[in-house]
């Protein structure tokens, strides 16, 4: 009898205890409940799905302590410990939702986020390529965009009432000492890097994170294309030169090198120019990409990028009286760039990425055959610690070290000798920030960077601070604050080492509503600016100081719409900026020559689909900008007519790999005059002399043939273009 | 004596219980993969997803539970109408996939899946995507048939894969139309072994070849 007992008991017992039965109830967090939510005990076939209640219920053979696994699309997944011994269990179960990066509240204030395909973004990577007037020209692209002020005979980003100087380009989080080529005075400069290398643009107007520093008004973060899929050659024929570019991919990694070389000596004989040429523009660029994957989620990256550049021509000598005497000018300019980065995750919720540039720049002038010149060199170098301490809370500190060497020379006369100036600087830097989502309607972002510069002997703090509000489904307000510095510009660093940053404060206010396929968005903000420097006469001598200051303020509006019109889209930019500064050589606080109160865009793209072409339009519009007239008693107050340009391109795909390209500015024939050049001595009559600062050709045209070759005829040069 | 015969017995019903374990996960398998090929409605499909995925969860060695998954998510994808819902059913259809994947490498069948992940994500975008995306999702059911020629599954979308690009570029579809056609005559020799090897495709291409003429 004890046998059976001993024997049979505990199979009887378990028969009893072995089946728990499991039910409950699954919501969201606002107690809606959930259909279709998977319900597993961990590690065991058993489980079911919950029905058109959100309700579950189902029985198990599983004993003992257990996970139960609750898991649903969009919702973070949960795990409860849960003991089975029979007793029927009853749980309710709140599923959190993931925060979905095309729905969540991002911080807006200030930025204009390009590419990144899973976020809403303002602009698509192939916007920037493709926008008429811009000329694959990354700045091009950007100055159609709310916040920049349109500087026609510069070419580069001027943001905000800010100098072109004040704007920062980073390449995967590397910055770049020197990212425009050279161009002759007065006539405008390329970015040196195209826009087809980056996957992601970032292009801010203020209001920044604390990971960027050294630039005081826009930083402009670009992210290089992860590894190429395909092995392709391409091919471009141009007005202005050719290239040939070719990837190779491999399991773990790809390769790319690409050669360009311009001459516009054809182009010119063709179109008349309003420069006198001697030797036109002539430039070989090598653009290299490497990328490859170590071990599990780790990735290198490195770009380098190298070229030369040649061209001579006459302008007119400034220190002429009647500004006819003409003086040879002649350039050679070589550049490098390197830029080597590492991708790691930690685990435990930790990643790592850091990375290291090099930069290198000489310019090498002859002015009437004396010569003179600058060499650029330096290093950044960065490392970067990310926290996910939850999904809803992202930690980020780091640190970097920037070391340039500059110097400057110029032969001069009696006796002759070559005078040089140089300096080093040393920028250490660290920085922490926090990011943390209270729901998927409220973020806060909070930093600090703090600075140490060795040559100035320096150091400071730099808070910054964003939040962003999103009060129904639809729109949202963000505001951003923040305190940024930078190093003066070379030719003043060099002239007085001891002088200070200049520095710069953001109050940006953002409201923006984006629907599928429309954007609106409105952006108000004060700039102050602050120990900008400045120059004081002492009879012949000149000393620089911070002692300047400046202030800017507006009011900018977007729109963007590509859903109304069927295969048509288009973008309207509107921005309104009142503006003075009082630094460099201005007598009193006056606005800057740079600075225009209106500028106006309108961007047209449209698809013909049975002719497979795209035609672009852009027209944009500035007001009026003010120059300095010696003649006259004030200064800065006369003021050119207004700056007016309509481009338009059209591109062609008559096959799967081939492409044709053409694109003209300025349809209008408009006489655009960014401001008057004076003779620096005045005539026999006392009167300064002048001429207008005119564009170099009253057209551009580019026309371009592009040919992929690849195993796979489908892939065109479409996403670079 | 008595042991040496108890050791056949043993095996013998160890082989069967072995069986009878595998054979219970290839009728559930089944059972579930049918709702997949028929079903009409989201809730049908997540159900059985969600039934398969507890599978996967406890055989964790076996592919093909993942590869299902993944092939159930992409069918939900497809039903949904709104761009921005997809990606998530597309992100739970990749991560499975790279399950599957780490189990049985280089599979046709799993990479021609990967193909038809990444060409659903083309829907959600095509401007912007269909540049980035195109070639790719191409070169993957290229590679797909270069791992075994005669996948009629990787022919087949494929051919989908070409009848849209014809479309964007307005041309006639004559490509696609011979590679479906190829495609047809695969699944006519469609066979496996496994029980539970994929087996869709046929219907949706036979309705493409139906348009092609």
């Amino acid at each position: 009898m004890k046998t059976f007992f001993t024997l049979f008991f505990p199979v009887l017992f378990q028969f009893a205890f072995g089946q728990t039965r499991i039910s409950g109830k699954v919501t969201d967090a606002k107690g809606e409940v959930l259909p279709g939510v998977n319900i597993t005990i961990k590690d065991s076939y058993d489980g079911t799905s919950t029905n058109a209640e959100g309700k579950f219920d189902f029985t198990t053979m599983e004993t003992g302590q257990r996970i139960l696994l609750v898991s649903f699309v969009g919702y973070a997944p949960v795990e409860l410990p849960i003991h089975l011994e029979g007793k029927p269990v009853d749980l309710t179960v709140s599923l959190k939702e993931l925060i979905n990066q095309l729905d969540a509240v991002v911080i807006s204030a200030g930025s204009f986020t390009a590419g990144e395909e899973n976020r809403r973004t303002i602009l698509k990577a192939v916007d920037i390529a493709t926008t008429a007037g811009a000329t694959a020209d990354i700045a091009g692209a950007l100055n159609t965009l709310p916040g920049t002020q349109k500087v026609g005979e510069s070419g580069r980003l001027f943001v905000r009432g800010g100098d072109s100087n004040e704007t920062r380009t980073f390449i995967d989080g590397m910055a770049v000492f020197n990212a425009y080529g050279p161009s002759a005075p007065n006539t405008p400069s390329r970015g040196r890097f195209l826009p087809f290398m980056f996957k992601g643009t970032s292009f801010s107007t203020g209001g920044y994170s604390a990971e960027y520093g050294q630039a005081l008004s826009s930083a402009l973060v670009l992210n290089s294309k992860d590894k190429a899929e395909m092995n392709q050659t391409d091919i471009g024929l141009l007005t202005v030169g050719s290239d040939v570019a070719h990837t190779q991919s491999w399991d773990k990694g790809s390769w790319t090198g690409k050669i360009q070389y311009t001459n516009i000596r054809p182009y010119y004989h063709l179109i008349n120019q309003r420069i006198d040429w001697v030797d036109p523009f002539v430039a070989m660029e090598g653009n290299t990409a490497y990328r490859q994957r170590v071990g599990k989620d780790g990735m290198v990256k490195f770009y380098g990028n190298f070229s030369q550049t040649n061209f001579s021509l006459y302008s007119p000598n400034v220190a002429d009286p009647a500004l006819t005497q003409l003086q040879l000018y002649a350039i050679n300019n070589v550049y490098r760039y390197g830029n080597l980065s590492y991708k790691q995750s930690l685990g435990n919720r930790w990643s790592m990425r850091g990375g290291i540039s090099y930069n290198y720049n000489l310019n090498s002038l002859k002015i009437n055959g004396s010569p003179e010149g600058e060499n650029e060199k330096g290093t950044h170098s960065k490392i970067v610690f990310e926290n996910s301490v939850s999904d809803k809370v992202e930690l980020k500190l780091g640190g970097e070290v920037i070391s340039r060497n500059y110097a400057a020379w110029k032969q001069v006369e009696n006796p002759q000798q070559v005078v040089e100036q140089s300096f080093t600087e040393t920028i250490s830097s660290s920085f922490a920030e926090v990011e943390a989502y209270a729901s998927d309607h409220f973020v806060v972002r909070g930093g600090a960077r703090a600075e140490y510069n060795s040559l100035n002997h320096q150091a400071g703090v730099d808070p910054r601070f964003s939040v962003a509000y999103k009060p129904a489904e639809k729109g949202q307000f963000s505001f951003a604050y923040g305190r940024f510095r930078e190093s003066a510009k070379n030719q003043f660093v060099r002239e007085n080492n001891a002088l200070n940053s200049e520095m710069a404060e953001h109050f940006i206010l953002n409201y923006q509503i984006i629907t599928n396929n429309r954007t609106f968005r409105v952006e108000t903000y004060y700039k102050k600016y602050y120990d900008l420097v400045k120059f004081q006469y002492h009879g012949l001598d000149t000393t620089f100081q911070n002692t300047g200051n400046g202030f800017a303020r507006g009011v900018e509006f977007f729109w963007r719409d590509n859903q109304t019109l069927k295969d048509v889209d288009y973008w309207i930019s509107y921005s309104f900026l009142d503006t003075k500064r009082d630094y460099v050589n201005f007598p009193y606080s006056a606005i800057p020559s740079f600075a225009s109160r209106h500028n106006f865009s309108f961007v047209y793209k449209y698809f013909i689909h049975p002719i497979r072409s795209q035609i672009g339009l852009t027209y944009s519009y500035s007001s009026s900008r003010r120059y300095f007239n010696p003649n006259v008693q004030e200064f800065n107050s006369n003021k050119t007519p207004y700056y007016e340009d309509l481009s338009a391109n059209v591109s062609y795909l008559p096959k799967n790999w081939l492409i044709f390209y053409v694109s003209c500015t300025n349809l209008l024939s408009r006489n655009n005059i960014f401001g008057y050049q004076y003779s620096s001595t005045p005539d026999a009559n006392g009167v300064y002399a002048s001429r207008p600062i005119q564009q170099p050709a009253k057209h551009f045209l580019f026309v371009g043939v592009f040919i992929t070759i690849s195993k796979n005829k489908t892939v065109n040069q479409l996403p670079n273009l | 004596m008595k042991r040496l015969l108890f050791f056949p017995f043993f095996l013998m019903l160890t082989i069967v219980a072995l069986f009878a374990g595998d054979s219970k996960y290839i009728d559930s398998m089944q059972k579930h993969i049918h709702v997949l090929y028929t079903s009409k409605s989201n809730a049908d499909l997540q159900q059985a997803v969600n039934s398969i995925e507890r599978i996967a969860n406890a055989e964790k060695t076996k592919w093909e539970p993942f590869y299902y998954v993944s092939f159930g998510y992409i069918l939900m994808a497809t039903r949904e109408s709104e761009g921005s819902k997809k990606d998530p059913y597309l992100d739970l259809a990749a991560a499975s996939l790279e399950k599957a994947l780490a189990l049985k490498k280089d599979d046709s069948e799993i990479v021609t899946l990967k193909g038809f992940v990444d060409m659903i994500r083309i829907t959600v975008d095509p401007a912007v995507r269909g540049p980035q995306y195109s070639g790719l999702v191409e070169l993957t059911y290229q590679k797909a048939l270069s791992i075994k020629a005669n996948n009629p599954r990787a022919l087949a979308l494929l051919a989908q894969m070409q009848l849209g690009t014809a479309r964007f570029f307005n041309q006639i579809p004559t490509e696609a139309c011979e590679t479906a056609n190829k495609a047809l005559q695969l699944f006519a020799g469609d066979h496996s072994d496994n029980p539970l090897a994929p087996q869709w495709g046929k219907e949706m291409t036979e309705n493409m070849v139906k348009n092609c003429h």
